[in-house]
């Protein structure tokens, strides 16, 4: 049985040089169908990092093997200088699946606390930490609702909270704001850059291309290929275009030609 | 393995259940009523079964032997007579009225006692010692045996009675006795024998049902999926599910016992504890049986599929209702691989024999083998990932 008993947050670490998340000619197939095509990643500690891209073109799949949860058929992917799936550093990376993972029959505080339990945090830290996030995705009055009460958006919520809770180095969020209304989903976007200023890693898919000129760096993914990258205002400029999604367009147009 | 994560994931199991106050009701009112039905069922002896008796025996001076015996049967409480034909009217024609109640489905059985019945009876008591002159008594009865149960309680009632009647009335002894000195089971009733058997049937069939479930669950929503991404283990994953389903399976045989000692004095000779702790074992292996499966189930639905499959070997062939020396041949074999089987007989051998743990250390470890195999199975298959 693998050991995974190292404390969260331990900063031993990787060089410097290397990015939080890198892929090397990562490569994963379905049945001969390929998900992820040699992609080539690397995102540097501290980044806000927006991966847009439509349904099927790699970016949950990409994600899942980066947690450890799918195996690469072909190439290399290192998370905190550690290959996938990581061991050693496993407690440093938080991660929000697109599907609702939570428990619908234990109530929001439950899930926040079996979360914390896993990350072995005391149960001092772990009630301010519960406190802070409740706070954070507006749910404190639903501390003790069952998740199964709750709406699509505060499912959605909970889970983003779940994710959080031993306050991760990497954070890989696979599309945290589908069903939260605009007002939550500014404050979202103002936490995620909050860790970031703190050094933190986070990754986030999301379909709302306007959502993804927030982020740092932008990763555009088209047929599990990475097929452009940078700045949100670099990836208009180079296509002249004003807005992310018909950059998104014109570089589809350009790689297909 | 840590614990804490184990506890962790236990204390979620055992939480998602608390919840659920229908399914908490289910967990203990299931057992409750399995014992209690079963016990009333199978517990009582059989009572008022309706006869007939056709009396075509006149007696002999103004004793009878035919009429003595009808009082004991009639005292008895196991038969009901519902009427007595004769011995005036038409022998053939008594004898045809009574069997039409049989045939009609009116009556179990018609009872005839033939003519001269004393009068045989009386010279086969005085022939005693010496060469036969006559024919002995005789009884015929005429037996609706569509139910073998109910047939052959009539058959012993007769056949008791009779003995009964030569004893008290004719002074007569056997010439010979059978007695029996109990080693084990002494004031055994059936309920004794099938409450061990209804306990562990129990544990099993909620424990697997629960874990089936739980993890098709668990798979379908992706909360598997994204445990396995914290720190905990796949090993502590199935052990907190194996710790919470085995107390599930605790709870629930406590139930049974105390109801099936409430309501039936259920004989608990040996260790309360050590029963409890042959079915917490039960009950993690039959986790980890439910685990395995579940991986082959897509959804819900699915996993109840197999409920039949694990539940009617188990029911037929583990001992719970009858010993499997009953089984026949070709399937006994089969019962060797039902774990519940060990289940069964070490709990019953604790709580009719009074048997120990250095007693019933081989169905113990047979369960925990089973267990162990199982658990890591669980583990093994949790850790291919796609």
């Amino acid at each position: 049985m693998k050991s995974k008993d190292v404390a969260a947050g331990s900063r031993s670490g990787f060089e410097d040089g290397e990015g939080s998340v890198v892929a090397e000619k990562l490569r994963k197939e379905f049945d001969g169908l390929v998900a992820v095509d040699d992609l080539d990643l690397s995102i540097r500690r501290g980044t806000l990092y927006g991966m847009i891209g439509p349904n099927g073109s790699g970016k949950t799949t990409t994600i899942k093997i980066m947690v450890g949860r799918l195996k690469p058929t072909g190439g290399r992917a290192r998370v905190l200088g550690e290959d996938v799936p990581i061991v050693e550093r496993v407690a440093d990376i938080g991660y929000m699946p697109q599907e609702m993972a939570i428990y619908t029959e234990l109530t929001v505080s439950e899930n926040l606390q079996l979360f914390g339990e896993l990350y072995s945090m005391k149960p001092g830290p772990r009630a301010k930490r519960e406190e802070a996030l409740l706070a954070m995705v507006d749910l404190r009055e639903r501390r003790d609702s069952l998740v199964s009460q709750l709406s699509g958006g505060m499912k959605h919520r909970v889970s983003l909270a779940c994710s959080m809770i031993h306050d991760p180095e990497v954070l890989f969020l696979d599309e945290p704001t589908v069903g939260v209304d605009p007002e939550l989903r500014v404050g979202f976007w103002q936490h995620f850059s909050d860790l970031k200023a703190r050094g933190k890693t986070v990754i986030i898919t999301t379909h709302y291309m306007d959502e993804a000129v927030r982020c740092d760096v932008v990763g555009m993914m088209r047929q599990g290929r990475l097929i452009a990258e940078g700045k949100p205002g670099e990836l208009m400029e180079r296509t002249s275009t004003s807005n992310l999604e018909d950059a998104f367009m014109e570089f589809s147009w350009r790689d297909a030609a | 393995m840590k614990a804490t994560r184990v506890l962790a994931v236990a204390r979620k199991t055992l939480r998602s259940l608390k919840h659920d106050k229908r399914t908490v009701g289910f967990l203990v009112f299931m057992p409750l009523f399995m014992i209690a039905i079963f016990g009333y069922t199978f517990g009582g002896s059989l009572e008022d079964v309706s006869v007939y008796v056709v009396n075509l025996d006149s007696g002999v001076g103004n004793t009878s032997a035919s009429e003595a015996i009808v009082a004991e049967l009639a005292a008895g409480g196991v038969l009901r007579i519902e009427q007595v034909l004769g011995p005036d009217g038409d022998p053939a024609d008594l004898v045809r009225q009574a069997r039409a109640k049989v045939e009609a489905g009116n009556a179990w059985a018609a009872i005839v006692f033939e003519e001269n019945f004393t009068a045989d009876v009386l010279r086969s008591v005085a022939d005693v010692g010496s060469v036969p002159t006559g024919v002995p008594g005789a009884i015929t009865i005429h037996l609706d045996a569509s139910n073998p149960n109910i047939a052959q309680a009539i058959m012993n009632e007769v056949q008791l009675t009779v003995q009964g009647v030569i004893v008290s009335e004719y002074h007569l002894l056997p010439p010979m006795t059978v007695s029996e000195e109990r080693v084990y089971g002494e004031d055994a009733e059936f309920i004794d024998f099938f409450a061990p058997g209804v306990m562990g049937l129990a544990a099993m069939m909620v424990t697997f049902m629960l874990s089936i479930i739980s993890f098709v669950h668990e798979r379908s929503t992706g909360t598997l999926d994204r445990l396995l991404t914290t720190p905990v283990t796949e090993g502590e994953v199935v052990a907190g599910y194996a710790l919470a389903l085995g107390l599930v399976g605790l709870i629930q045989s406590i139930v049974i016992l105390v109801t099936a000692v409430a309501l039936f004095q259920v004989q608990i000779e040996g260790s309360p504890l050590l029963v409890l702790l042959i079915i917490f074992v039960l009950g993690a292996g039959n986790q980890g049986l439910g685990f395995l499966l579940s991986s082959n189930a897509k959804n819900e639905f699915q996993a109840v599929q197999f409920m039949p499959i694990i539940l009617f070997p188990s029911i037929l062939l583990a001992g719970v209702f009858w010993p499997i020396e009953a089984v026949p041949d070709l399937l006994r074999p089969v019962s060797y691989f039902v774990p519940l089987t060990y289940a069964v007989e070490g709990c019953r051998s604790v709580m009719i024999r009074g048997w120990g743990l250095g007693d019933v250390w081989f169905q113990l470890a047979v369960l925990a083998t089973f267990a162990v195999v199982m658990l890591l199975l669980s583990t093994y298959s949790l850790k291919k990932r796609r």
